[in-house]
């Protein structure tokens, strides 16, 4: 195969003796917990619209008060899932620093909208949140304050998405030219859709869960509680289905050298076993929330067995990394070390070099006139952007004229290029000077 | 930088692309979290400790505002940061990172702390804000929050020392002759610009925002309908200011003292930096200006302590500005005076590391371009694709700090150059008149080509 692949960076991953299982280990759990933000984001903002939209047509006061109460969690998720994001950024590009910045590069100047885009998204949920009250009677002004924050949100997984597919197959690096390349694959659409498939049936754990907590604490919010429960059964029975069918077959979307390594791994029982759990839960869900039965248990066992779900899919994930990144890590190791060996062979040659070379011994003026960035535009022979100090001699003028041009400046004199004046003490343009009329 | 894919930017360059997100997050992190935490903890306990809640009330609402812009646009352009640094040096960034791992995921982990307390100070600020003790455990939540901020500018600073400042006491952090085997990442970490840079930051962030404060106090009590929170004016802004009178000269002297610990090479880079190649030798007009804006910062802060309730608005404004004007400078300041390098002594300003440039002025630097096309990367015995490949190694070697036609646009500053002019300036970096340029790496041929063109640009649309 034909790999384009930068060096690794010569500086050895501090490890501090750390086995390798270690690093995984931790870019998964760090992974997870910022998914599971991230997924609760997506879902608890779309909820909070949503219940709003609901809650004027049909005039119900539950429904607006649970689309106030999903703003919460929106705060929360965002602050936590961008926290979170950073920790499996810095052990990937740690780890896997080439692939990882390639893949950056390669789709940028896209990538900075995972920047400015979730600035954008995150200030107009805070305006969304904080004006629920004051923009109480302009109903229609706020609920497309909100419809905007979440369209944003929207946008940013594919970004990503195709960033992350792009790097997790570095044999695409030689082919692809821009984030487009990789946004209108089918590997992205699947991914993508697994991905909102799991928001949607996440929130729907989450509002079950909050849901519980709100009934328990009674009063107004009893009633929210209640229809979040109902709601977030929905959720999780409209998307779960889909993905438990799916997802087994997301990770064969991926290119074929890595579909095919896939399958002779452990890694390949992973997303089965999400699906079996997403199942369970399914059964569970069906049979406990069906009627008014609901306690703080069930509604833990949920989220956990969510959150194995979740956990699996990030560990088939991590075998698809282990799997595709084996041979070009050790391409990338052979190619680096004969390159380093090359430059420090040279590097030492030249230290060499130098240290028994004769001191240069320059004459004080030329010094001057390089310091002072005479030679940035004049040469002694050659005719730069200025004349060449030969000419300038030849020409006859007096020490005084040249002094005062290079003092003041001048133009006119070789064409219409200026000479800006320069910063020189009296002394100095005396050496100068005197230096550039003996060039004759 | 050769072996990684090339990104342009066009017109605004990377540079400048790099200073928005830069200067927007030293903004907000200094004037938000790290003075923002400091100061608003300090006005929750007065607050409190008077029994004043109108006061109290009011920090609320200063607090709702620096929250949200801490935690959308000061969060996001730190990591933004890292994204910005990775488009224009990934070997830059990637080498921070090794050196740094573990200090930045002790860093990542103070975040944390920092993330939750002030979710946590902020959203059940209302419910503990009903009893005296609720609200002395809310003060207690800002005081943590204050004390993880200052840790993660700590840490920050020390990663900021290291590339300006790598090596000390003759004990290199990364031995050359020997590497990538020979990392000493204590050596890297105290650097001697760690410290001086750290208790300037601190003292000056804690100022900026007592500065913000008196400006958001006055915007909040102005637009008040509650005649309570309208009083709180005064006692608010006498507090800030009364901040402001200890941080200002303390934060000066150790700015200064900062200066001192800088080396003398990036010292002299001072001028160039601060007033831009044209007016370097006017330094006497930059004392002028700081000067000006110290003193009506002064000023300023000596009405706001002593008449509070006369302090017109445009007067916190300006102090605000005066304090954004400075810490963009100061930001301009301490990037450009490490050139030519980005780590000193270490890896020049284009990625390229110092110890590369023997080996790479032999073998050429498009041997090792990985992503470049072959047939841009060697000179046709006609030169018919000269310009090409010289264009090739511009966008390798220049496209850090110069666009095509842009911001510092390679075709205006040598517009009237003549091709042996351009050649002989390359021959000549960094060169005395422009000390903070890189060394031109490769081959003679690939000198050639890159002078070739630099020519083109202003040729094009010419008729032969």
């Amino acid at each position: 195969m034909n790999w384009k692949l930068p060096f690794d960076i010569p500086l050895v991953v501090p490890t501090m003796g750390l086995p390798g299982w270690f690093f995984d280990t931790l870019g998964i759990i760090v992974f997870v917990v910022h998914i599971a933000f991230i997924y609760t984001l997506i879902g608890a903002s779309t909820a909070s619209v949503l219940y709003n939209i609901t809650g004027v047509f049909k005039k119900s006061k539950t429904d607006d008060l649970l689309a106030y109460k999903m703003t919460n969690p929106t705060t929360i998720s965002e602050n936590m899932g961008a926290l979170w994001g950073v920790a499996p950024l810095l052990v990937i590009s740690v780890l896997y620093t080439g692939f990882f910045y390639t893949a950056i590069l390669k789709v940028s100047p896209h990538i900075l909208h995972i920047i400015y885009g979730n600035i954008f998204a995150f200030l107009l949920s805070y305006a969304y949140k904080f004006s629920w009250h004051s923009l109480h009677h302009h109903k229609g002004f706020h609920i497309a304050i909100g419809l905007v924050a979440v369209l944003t949100f929207y946008t940013l997984p594919p970004v990503f998405m195709s960033m992350s597919n792009l790097y997790l197959q570095p044999e695409t690096f030689a082919t692809v030219q821009n984030i487009w390349d990789m946004m209108l694959t089918p590997l992205t659409g699947f991914r993508l859709l697994n991905f909102f498939l799991t928001a949607f049936s996440f929130t729907g754990i989450v509002m079950i869960y909050l849901g519980v907590k709100w009934v328990k604490a009674g009063g107004e919010d009893a009633d929210a509680g209640r229809l979040a429960i109902d709601q977030g059964k929905k959720w999780f029975m409209w998307a779960a289905p889909v993905n438990i069918a799916i997802l087994p077959l997301v990770f064969f979307a991926f290119s074929p050298r890595i579909s095919e390594a896939y399958i002779h791994t452990p890694f390949v029982f992973a997303p089965f076993a999400a699906s079996v759990v997403l199942t369970i839960l399914f059964f569970f869900l069906l049979k406990r929330f069906g009627t008014a039965e609901m306690n703080m248990g069930d509604a833990t066992k949920a989220v956990v067995l969510m959150l194995v779900a979740v956990l699996l899919m990030a560990t088939a994930r991590h075998g698809i990394r282990v799997v595709s990144f084996e041979e070009p890590l050790k391409l990338q190791a052979e190619a680096t070390e004969k390159y380093m060996t090359d430059v420090i062979t040279e590097y030492k040659a030249y230290k060499e070099e130098m240290k028994n070379a004769p001191a240069v011994i320059l004459d004080p003026a030329v010094s001057l006139a390089d310091s002072k960035g005479c030679l940035a535009c004049h040469s002694v022979d050659t005719a730069l952007v200025g004349p060449s100090y030969k000419e300038v001699a030849a020409k006859g003028e007096s020490a005084d004229t040249l002094t005062a041009s290079l003092k003041n400046g001048s133009t006119g004199k070789w064409g219409e290029t200026p000479m800006p004046p320069q910063n020189v003490t009296d002394e100095e343009a005396k050496t100068l000077v005197e230096w550039v009329l003996k060039q004759k | 930088m050769f072996d990684f894919p090339i990104f342009e930017m066009p017109t605004i360059g990377l540079r400048m692309l790099m200073a928005i997100n830069a200067i927007i997050h030293v903004f907000v992190s200094h004037g938000g979290a790290v003075g923002g935490s400091v100061v608003l903890a300090l006005a929750a306990w007065w607050a409190n400790k008077r029994n004043d809640m109108a006061s109290y009330e009011t920090v609320y609402r200063l607090l709702l505002v620096f929250f949200i812009i801490t935690t959308s646009v000061g969060a996001l352009t730190g990591i933004g940061m890292w994204i910005h640094a990775n488009i224009i040096s990934p070997n830059a960034i990637g080498g921070l990172i090794r050196v740094f791992f573990w200090k930045w995921f002790i860093e990542w982990i103070v975040f944390n702390f920092e993330v939750v307390l002030l979710l946590f100070w902020f959203m059940t600020w209302k419910e503990k804000a009903l009893t005296p003790e609720g609200r002395a455990k809310s003060v207690r939540f800002g005081v943590f929050y204050a004390a993880s901020s200052w840790v993660t500018m700590l840490i920050i600073t020390a990663i900021l020392g290291f590339m300006l400042t790598p090596n000390f006491d003759g004990q290199p952090w990364v031995d050359p002759e020997v590497y990538p085997g020979n990392v000493n990442y204590n050596n890297a970490l105290f650097n001697p610009t760690w410290f001086p840079g750290l208790a300037f930051r601190t003292f000056s962030s804690i100022a900026f925002a007592a500065a913000l404060a008196i400006m958001w106090t006055w915007l909040i009590t102005a637009f008040s309908k509650d005649e309570a929170i309208r009083n709180t004016r005064e006692g608010l802004i006498k507090l800030f200011a009364k901040i402001m009178i200890i941080t200002v000269p303390v934060g000066a002297a150790l700015g200064y003292y900062y200066l001192l610990q800088i080396p003398e090479a990036a010292r002299a880079m001072i001028p160039t930096a601060m007033m831009t190649r044209a007016f370097a030798d006017k330094m006497d007009l930059m004392y002028m200006i700081i000067s000006g804006i110290g003193g009506a910062v002064v000023v300023t802060t000596i009405i706001a302590y002593f008449s509070p309730k006369r302090m017109p608005y445009i007067a916190a404004t300006l102090m605000v500005s005066a304090f954004l004007l400075f810490w963009g400078y100061e930001e301009r300041t301490r990037e450009f005076i490490r050139k030519p390098f980005l780590i000193y002594n270490y890896m020049y300003a284009n990625g390229i590391r110092v110890t590369d440039v023997p080996y790479l002025n032999k073998v050429g630097i498009l041997k090792h371009a990985v992503f470049v096309d072959e047939e841009k990367k060697v000179i046709k015995e006609d030169k018919s694709n000269l310009v090409e490949v010289g264009h090739t190694i511009a966008q390798i070697e220049c496209r850090a700090c110069h666009t095509e036609n842009g911001i510092n646009g390679l075709k205006a500053l040598t517009a009237g150059w003549s091709e042996a002019a351009i050649r002989n300036r390359i021959n000549n970096l960094p060169g005395g008149g422009t000390p903070y340029m890189a060394p031109f790496v490769g081959t003679e041929a690939e000198k050639d080509a890159l002078a070739a063109y630099i020519a083109s640009l202003n040729k094009r649309g010419e008729i032969k």
